[in-house]
């Protein structure tokens, strides 16, 4: 079927491979036919994660591919199944901690929590390779007017 | 166009719906010729409504009668079905099914059946969080949830009566197919050609929604359930095909999806599907011809066992899946009358199959190709242009005729009229630009490996709908369209042939030539199928869903607004479709 289209892996395949089964977080939500994909609430201390002094967004936009998370978000994050992640907008916050839990743990409609594969220095390249993009302040979406761009609310700044 | 049914072309379902069938071989399925049972009408997936009330002179009078709003935005693809002056929808997920009253006014619901459906699947569908429909079988609504579950839901009452885990979220698998319902089986089978399955097919026991047999579509013989003396391939010889035609052990995350549309010949006792993609996209971590990827595979419906496959593209670099409809009906090829199965593949060649044997008759290209220069009737394998393979060490390769969206969409099945003699199908005009880079699966997440952007073929406009002669290989007419065109076709014996557009009109066209008869807009874009019953008035009616989606490509832009935190850019080659259309999801009902 069709999914390409936006899907240009940033490069590299990872060099280890393991057939990375999708770790259960401590209070998953796991019912036996659905996948292990969020819903659950952080565990407490969870944000305590140590984090990298200075995380390279260039390692992270290698494991944003080879981890796959341009087949759900698309290639340069535009969104696919998943939603874009460069249009300075989120469903469950924007701010460094928030979207280290998206990627940690899963959110609901199908984010895997993927803490289990990448680990805590993996979430974190991640984060820096998102939040290293370039946000425009309205994404275009109406080509047929001059600029391309219409009427839309600038994103909220995340805190 | 000659004025009757020509002597050349005779057609399967003809038999269906004259009860030829004995109830035995097939209980509850011919249904009254106003009713629309099954997906495609009938068992040999002909979209042909033998009502006549609505013809070309009076098809300018068309208007709608009823709408009705689903409550779900994604795209709206498959069909209602009628039974008995009942009118189901299966919504998208969450997989709503709805029953209307027809007899009454204003048809009011005389059930909803709410499934509980994991939004896990949500996630897991590549192409948006479609259903394809249900059939009627034995009083019973069948169908697939998203989420790799089939349920049988009472006609009369909504009561479930069973239902059936088919599939497994965390390898990737969804269900948005429609089953097919052959005497006590019900078939079954999974996308995720995108997440590197191990494709199958399921045969349930409709009385209890036991899974009785499942066949994989590749792998070794004893899975596959290629038999010994029952497997007889036109082409091909050994034995392990679907795991000697790859590399190791690939296969087992190779894909090979079922999402398309089944058919079935009660006299061969044979169903017919195609499989999708193999998996990855980039061809050069998967050398072999990867059977039965890109394939039509032909199944006893009982046990399984496989009787013939044939592979339509060899180790496919483009995305090439085969899940098209597989029509049957019986064409002339070489001279004489063929009992065929005649299909619009996605890599732009139309194929008359021998459907007793799967020998190829006939194979000429429907739309521009450039992948490959023709299919040679020997072998039955194409003849490539190298200057078109892709793979990671071939970069962008651009200039690919059709695009990954196929020539025609294998969502979109085509229809065959057996008074004209003609298939009726929308048509994509779009190539692609295809750059394959190494992929790695992890369970669960997408295996794909490519980027392929679209651009217009020949002429600039992205689409179209078309009469097609396949005992001549030729278009009889054209109606071309500016954005692709993604609905199903209807024809009927008053010779109308109906589609919708993706910039959400719904077209009446005169089958013999083309020629528009009405249009009404209906409120988003069509990549629905449409139908034709006789309501409890005694009169002609057509039904279709609008609401635009199946697509990612689609739903970008202005297209889609129902989530404040997902903006995305307009897709190339259509980035004015949010001009035109928005998301949707109506039930539409038009009569004279």
């Amino acid at each position: 079927m069709v999914l390409a289209a936006a899907a240009l892996l940033a490069a590299t395949a990872c060099n280890d491979d393991r057939e990375a089964g999708v770790q259960r977080p401590a209070s998953g939500n796991d019912t036996g036919d659905r996948i292990v994909a969020g819903g659950a609430a952080p565990p407490a201390g969870a944000l305590s994660a140590v984090r990298p002094a200075n995380p390279d967004p260039d390692d992270g936009a290698k494991l944003f591919g080879a981890m796959n998370c341009d087949g759900c978000h698309g290639g340069g994050a535009i969104g696919w199944v998943g939603p874009s992640l460069v249009d300075g907008r989120w469903r469950y916050g924007g701010s460094d901690e928030e979207i280290f839990n998206s990627i940690f743990y899963g959110r609901p409609k199908g984010m895997p929590a993927y803490g289990g594969v990448l680990g805590t220095d993996g979430a974190w390249l991640l984060v820096a390779y998102i939040k290293a993009q370039d946000v425009p302040p309205v994404v275009p979406t109406t080509s047929w007017l001059p600029g391309g761009s219409a009427a839309g609310s600038p994103p909220a700044q995340p805190e | 166009m000659p004025p009757v049914s020509r002597s050349n072309v005779r057609m399967l379902a003809v038999l269906a719906w004259t009860s030829v069938l004995s109830p035995r071989q097939a209980p509850a399925q011919a249904g009254g010729d106003g009713e629309w049972t099954m997906p495609a009408r009938d068992y040999a997936s002909t979209r042909f409504s033998s009502l006549a009330q609505i013809t070309p002179a009076n098809a300018t009078r068309l208007r709608p009668v009823w709408t009705f709003s689903t409550g779900v935005l994604a795209g709206h693809q498959g069909q209602p079905l009628v039974v008995k002056n009942t009118m189901y929808v299966v919504t998208p997920w969450p997989n709503v099914l709805y029953a209307f009253d027809l007899t009454e006014e204003g048809y009011p619901l005389k059930w909803k059946y709410r499934p509980d459906v994991s939004p896990n699947a949500i996630g897991l569908a590549c192409c948006d969080v479609i259903s394809r429909g249900a059939s009627f079988a034995d009083g019973k609504i069948v169908y697939n949830l998203l989420d790799g579950h089939t349920v049988a839901v009472d006609a009369e009452s909504g009561r479930e009566v069973w239902k059936t885990r088919i599939g497994d979220l965390q390898e990737g698998e969804t269900t948005p197919m429609a089953p097919l319902v052959v005497k006590d089986r019900v078939i079954v089978g999974a996308s995720g050609g995108e997440f590197g399955i191990y494709g199958w097919v399921k045969g349930l026991d409709l009385q209890t929604g036991k899974v009785v047999w499942t066949a994989r579509n590749l792998g070794p013989d004893a899975e596959v359930l290629a038999r010994p003396g029952t497997f007889t391939p036109f082409y091909d010889k050994g034995t392990d095909l679907g795991k000697t035609s790859w590399p190791g052990e690939t296969y087992r995350t190779g894909g090979a999806p079922v999402w398309g549309w089944m058919s079935y010949d009660p006299e061969l006792d044979l169903f017919y599907y195609g499989v999708g993609n193999p998996a990855p996209y980039n061809p050069e971590q998967r050398v072999g011809d990867n059977k039965w990827s890109s394939s039509v595979l032909a199944r006893r419906p009982s046990d399984g066992s496989l009787v013939w496959a044939y592979q339509f593209t060899p180790n496919d670099n483009w995305d090439y899946d085969a899940n098209a409809a597989m029509i049957l009906a019986d064409v002339s090829a070489g001279g004489r009358v063929r009992k065929a199965l005649v299909t619009f593949n996605k890599n732009g060649f139309q194929y008359t199959l021998d459907r007793a044997t799967g020998q190829v008759l006939a194979a000429p290209p429907y739309v521009h190709v450039t992948w490959a220069k023709r299919i040679d009737l020997e072998t039955g394998r194409p003849v490539l242009d190298s200057t078109k393979l892709t793979g990671a060490s071939k970069g962008n390769v651009k200039g690919i005729c059709p695009s990954l969206e196929g020539g025609v969409s294998p969502s979109s099945p085509a229809a065959y009229s057996p008074r004209t003699g003609l298939f009726y199908t929308s048509t994509n005009n779009m190539c692609m630009d295809f750059a394959a880079v190494s992929a790695q699966r992890v369970r669960g997440t997408p295996f794909v490996g490519a980027g392929s952007p679209y651009h217009a073929g020949p002429g600039g406009h992205l689409g179209g709908f078309m009469a097609w002669d396949a005992s001549a290989g030729r278009k009889v007419w054209e109606i071309k369209e500016h954005f692709p065109n993604w609905s199903g076709s209807l024809v009927t014996a008053g010779d109308v042939a109906f589609y919708g557009t993706l910039d959400g009109w719904f077209k009446a066209v005169d089958a013999r030539t083309g020629k528009l008869l009405s249009k009404f807009k209906v409120g988003s874009g069509v990549v629905g199928n449409p139908i034709s019953y006789r309501g409890p008035d005694g009169k002609q009616y057509v039904a279709v869903y609008a609401g635009i989606g199946g697509d990612w490509t689609l739903l970008a832009g202005d297209v889609r607004s129902d989530d404040p935190a997902d903006v995305r850019p307009p897709s190339d080659p259509y980035k004015d479709l949010g001009r035109h259309t928005s998301q949707g999801g109506i039930v539409w009902i038009f009569g004279l």
